[in-house]
């Protein structure tokens, strides 16, 4: 009874865990970003107050069914994802889909927003959705060979069996330790899914008007500021599982989740845009052969 | 008897539907009810020939051998695939066919389309087999005639490809008889374990290439595209659900039942290359390739085409990896692919309908006046990417799986490549036909009529019903593995029991159902909205009219096309197939030189084989 009880305080409360962890760690990100450029930056706290301002507006334009829709998509399918993710103290649903289901379940809120968008029928979305697909084709190939290797190699694809396989001998297990190569082309891949710096020309504020978010107001683009902040802790968290020997308790977790962003803030702040056919190519020549030959030396039994 | 029923209603119908065509020029109504009760009698004795998988029928004599049908489990799945999409294409055609349209024989093809699947599939004998495919070839090239002017020649196209493909089975059969003496799959089955090396060898080639061409394995694929894609779309629903996979059909049968694994694994020269291997090379080339071309097409039927033969990649992956995931994977695949291209193309028949064109540039915005096409087409593209609730993530799932863990993390990265190319022309497929800017020239444009909407609904129902539920159709596919003689697969109702890493589809859209609802509830929260034209737009303070255009579809992948245009527009291929026709054309002018005309050159012919004649026959006496 206990059991069931906890299970459905964690199915309420993770959600709101981790959109708070994504707020705090949204704001973090300001903040970073704002010292680095030497000014002073907003509250910790600030994606929290933009969603409260953003949802309570009274205009909110609506472009038709699917433009109201692919809202709903993007936060349930971000949502969707999540309970699938393991973390300290809650793995119930990893036991129903492995990681395959994870990869597949994080595609749905794209093709909600890219529904979404086309239906506001203003070509600035349009071109930054056909731009946001191709950047999605870029990253998605490095990402998932290392998930196959990680896979291959210890022959499961549920994300909470590679979580304890890795757990067992300390850091010494990690799978960055024990994969250098497929650890660091996945990174290379975390920074282009999180759209940060030097791959976000999908939003490119100066050139398509913020591109999908072109036609987004009041209600509408709330629902994505939050689906932004749980996806936020939705994609550190996959790398952490996958790579950095998932956690034992929360305090841990968040540490982990702390030092990876503030490593893919420092990269954001330095760099410029990459435009997509150049953004595209470098994931194709640095990371993806980075993975491919860290897996041809899992399959030679080396490492 | 429902057996025999199944090779005598579509010969019936297809003899009755001819004479029809042939001896009335009126009178369109009469045969859409003729083939609409025919198809309806098809798929009932298909239902009803469960109990008979098993027996054998006897048909006449030929050769010394008395042809054998029958059925199997295998053959039983697709008799009521064929049946079912049959009927649905049918159901759609009553709608869809227009008095006064150039299809004078469009029933009557379609009829004997089925007869040389349902022939092929019955078949028990490979001299059966070899009949009914010939006759399934000439019937698919006479039902590609059935619409454009074009598709004449495209046609012609597939028609040469099918013959050689023909010959190669034919010299298969001549050759298989020698070696084992006999016609009869279990015959040759029991003899294959005493072949030779080369016996082997050469048994595999002749029987698996022919397959390999109409299942539109690259690089034999280049007939497909152009063919299908000019057909009336129906009809391209039709053939790129079924006709093509009947290819498969014989890969799963020869590889399996005839030739068996265990001979073809004898098949290999050192550990990482045989015959496995191969196909499953073949595969992964099939998966990537044409998906990629796909994403250039500005045509919505080509585009579909091109996914055709993309998407039967997959299913020969998962048919060679022999396992128990990966055959399922395979064999499911080819029901899920069937329901979501052909929900995808009907969508595409019902725009083309009323706005008569499937070119992808000029259409957009139809969402708004076709709303029902709209989410049929999302949910076939959905299932066609792969993505929960759908089928089509069941199959591909248990294919990723299979490949993943039998240790080919390359040709697994190639299934996943394919996926995302496949999301990305899918993307614009629906983003070009239904989303963006409405052009004015459609502001009168209708949703279509009943019978074009119902099976859409169907299908739409099917896709996400096998999706939420994949055990209805994985239950029969695991007997067929059985049969196959391939470990079956643990499947629940709900999904796969499997050790590592299981699937509930069941939990996966119950809590997708559930996140929905929540997100419902924050858009609830939020104020009222105001649904606004598409004129009431951000355009950087410009205005807009309905005089400005102001869409995104042309190009819609520049950075692709700056990166591979050149590659995939003017592929090897491509180029080896004009080289070949071009020399086959100069040897054929060459010949024609020979015909000069002139009676003196044919009398010179004459006497010089006359001459030729004696000297050989001076010489032999």
């Amino acid at each position: 009874m206990n059991s069931v009880i906890g299970l459905v305080v964690w199915i309420v409360f993770y959600p709101l865990i981790a959109f708070t962890v994504g707020v705090f760690l949204g704001g973090y990100g300001r903040k970073f970003t704002a010292r680095v450029q030497r000014r002073v930056g907003p509250s910790w706290i600030q994606p929290f107050f933009d969603v409260i301002k953003l949802m309570r507006k009274r205009t909110n334009i609506s472009h038709g069914y699917m433009h109201d829709i692919s809202l709903m998509m993007l936060v349930s399918g971000t949502m969707l994802s999540l309970y699938f993710i393991p973390v300290p103290g809650f793995h119930y649903f990893s036991q129903f889909g492995d990681f395959v289901v994870i990869i597949y379940l994080l595609l749905i809120p794209s093709l909600g927003m890219a529904l979404g968008v086309g239906e506001t029928a203003n070509p600035n979305g349009s071109i930054g959705i056909s731009r946001a697909l191709q950047m999605l084709f870029g990253y998605e190939v490095p990402f998932v060979l290392t998930f196959i290797g990680m896979a291959m190699l210890n022959g499961t694809t549920s994300m909470y069996e590679l979580v304890q396989i890795q757990q067992s001998g300390g850091i010494a297990t990690w799978g960055i330790v024990t994969h250098p190569l497929l650890g660091i082309a996945a990174l290379f891949a975390l920074q282009g899914m999180m759209n940060e710096k030097p791959f976000e020309v999908i939003i490119a504020p100066h050139e398509i008007a913020t591109g999908p978010m072109t036609e987004m107001g009041g209600k509408y683009m709330g629902m994505m500021f939050i689906q932004h902040l749980i996806n936020l802790f939705v994609e550190l968290t996959i790398y952490a599982n996958l790579f950095l020997g998932g956690a034992k308790n929360w305090f841990e977790l968040l540490f982990k989740l702390f030092v990876l962003f503030t490593l893919i803030l420092s990269v954001n702040s330095v760099f410029g845009r990459f435009r997509t056919d150049d953004a595209m190519r470098f994931m194709w020549k640095i990371p993806l052969p980075l993975a491919a030959i860290g897996v041809v030396g899992i399959m030679l039994g080396i490492g | 008897m429902n057996t025999f029923l199944l090779l005598i209603f579509p010969l019936a119908g297809f003899l009755i539907a001819a004479l029809f065509s042939a001896f009335s020029k009126k009178g369109l109504v009469v045969g859409k009810t003729f083939a609409f009760l025919g198809f309806s009698a098809i798929v009932l004795v298909a239902i009803m020939a469960k109990s008979e998988i098993g027996s054998i029928i006897y048909g006449p004599m030929m050769f010394g051998w008395q042809l054998q049908f029958g059925l199997t489990a295998i053959s039983w799945y697709f008799a009521l695939m064929i049946s079912g999409i049959s009927w649905l294409t049918v159901v759609f055609s009553l709608g869809a066919l227009r008095e006064g349209g150039t299809y004078p024989m469009y029933y009557a093809w379609l009829f004997a389309k089925n007869l040389g699947m349902l022939g092929v599939i019955l078949s028990q004998d490979i001299l059966a087999f070899f009949i009914m495919w010939e006759f399934m070839s000439w019937t698919t090239y006479f039902l590609l005639q059935q619409g454009t002017k074009k598709a004449r020649s495209t046609a012609m196209g597939y028609l040469i490809y099918a013959i050689i493909a023909s010959m190669i089975l034919f010299a298969g059969i001549i050759f298989l008889h020698q070696a084992s003496g006999s016609f009869g799959f279990s015959e040759i089955a029991s003899t294959v374990a005493g072949f030779d090396m080369r016996t082997l060898i050469l048994a595999a080639v002749l029987l698996l290439a022919p397959m390999l061409i109409e299942s539109a394995a690259y690089p034999l694929h280049r007939w497909m595209a152009p063919a299908y894609s000019s057909a009336e779309t129906g009809i391209t629903a039709f053939l790129s659900a079924i006709s093509t996979r009947i290819g498969l059909y014989g890969v799963a049968i020869f590889l399996f039942t005839v030739l068996g694994f265990t001979a073809m694994k004898k098949l290999s020269a050192g550990h990482y290359f045989n015959l496995q291997v191969v196909i499953m090379t073949i595969g992964a080339f099939t998966m990537v390739v044409p998906t990629f071309t796909a994403l250039f097409q500005h045509d919505a039927k080509k585009l579909m085409a091109w996914h055709s033969v993309g998407q039967g990649g997959y299913m020969l992956v998962g048919l060679a990896t022999a396992t128990s995931l990966g055959v399922a994977g395979g064999l499911f695949h080819i029901f899920t692919y069937l329901t979501y291209v052909t929900l995808i193309l009907f969508c595409i028949a019902a725009v083309e309908y009323r706005t008569g064109t499937t070119n992808l540039n000029s259409l957009g915005g139809l969402i708004k006046k076709q709303p029902i096409a709209y989410v049929g087409l999302l949910f076939g593209i959905i299932g066609l990417a792969g993505i929960p609730p759908m089928n089509g993530f069941v199959s591909k799932w248990l294919i990723y799986r299979s490949l993943i863990l039998g240790g080919h993390p390359f040709l697994a990265l190639a299934a996943f490549i394919g996926t995302l190319g496949t999301i990305l022309s899918v993307y614009k497929l629906i983003h070009n036909i239904f989303l963006g800017q409405l052009p004015e020239r459609y502001n009168d444009v209708k949703e279509v009529g009943f019978f074009m909407q119902l099976p859409i609904w169907i299908l739409m129902l099917v896709v996400l019903g096998t999706g939420v539920f994949p055990g209805l159709i994985l239950g029969w596919v695991a007997k067929i593995q059985v049969s196959l003689g391939v470990e079956p697969l643990a499947v629940t109702l709900s999904g796969v029991q499997a050790s590592a890493g299981q699937l509930n589809m069941n939990v996966v859209s119950s809590v997708f159902g559930a996140t929905m609802l929540v997100a419902f509830i924050i858009f609830l929260i939020g104020g009222r909205r105001r649904i606004v034209g598409q004129y009431n737009n951000y355009a950087a303070g410009h205005f807009l009219d309905k005089t400005v255009k102001y869409n995104f579809n042309y190009n819609f992948y520049s950075a692709y096309e700056h990166i591979f245009g050149k590659r995939f527009l003017n592929p090897p291929v491509k180029r080896g197939e004009e080289g070949l026709v071009a020399l086959v054309e100069r040897a054929s002018d060459f010949a024609r030189r020979i015909y000069t005309g002139g009676l003196n050159t044919y009398l010179a012919y004459s006497l010089g084989a006359v001459i030729l004649m004696v000297v050989i026959l001076k010489g032999a006496i």
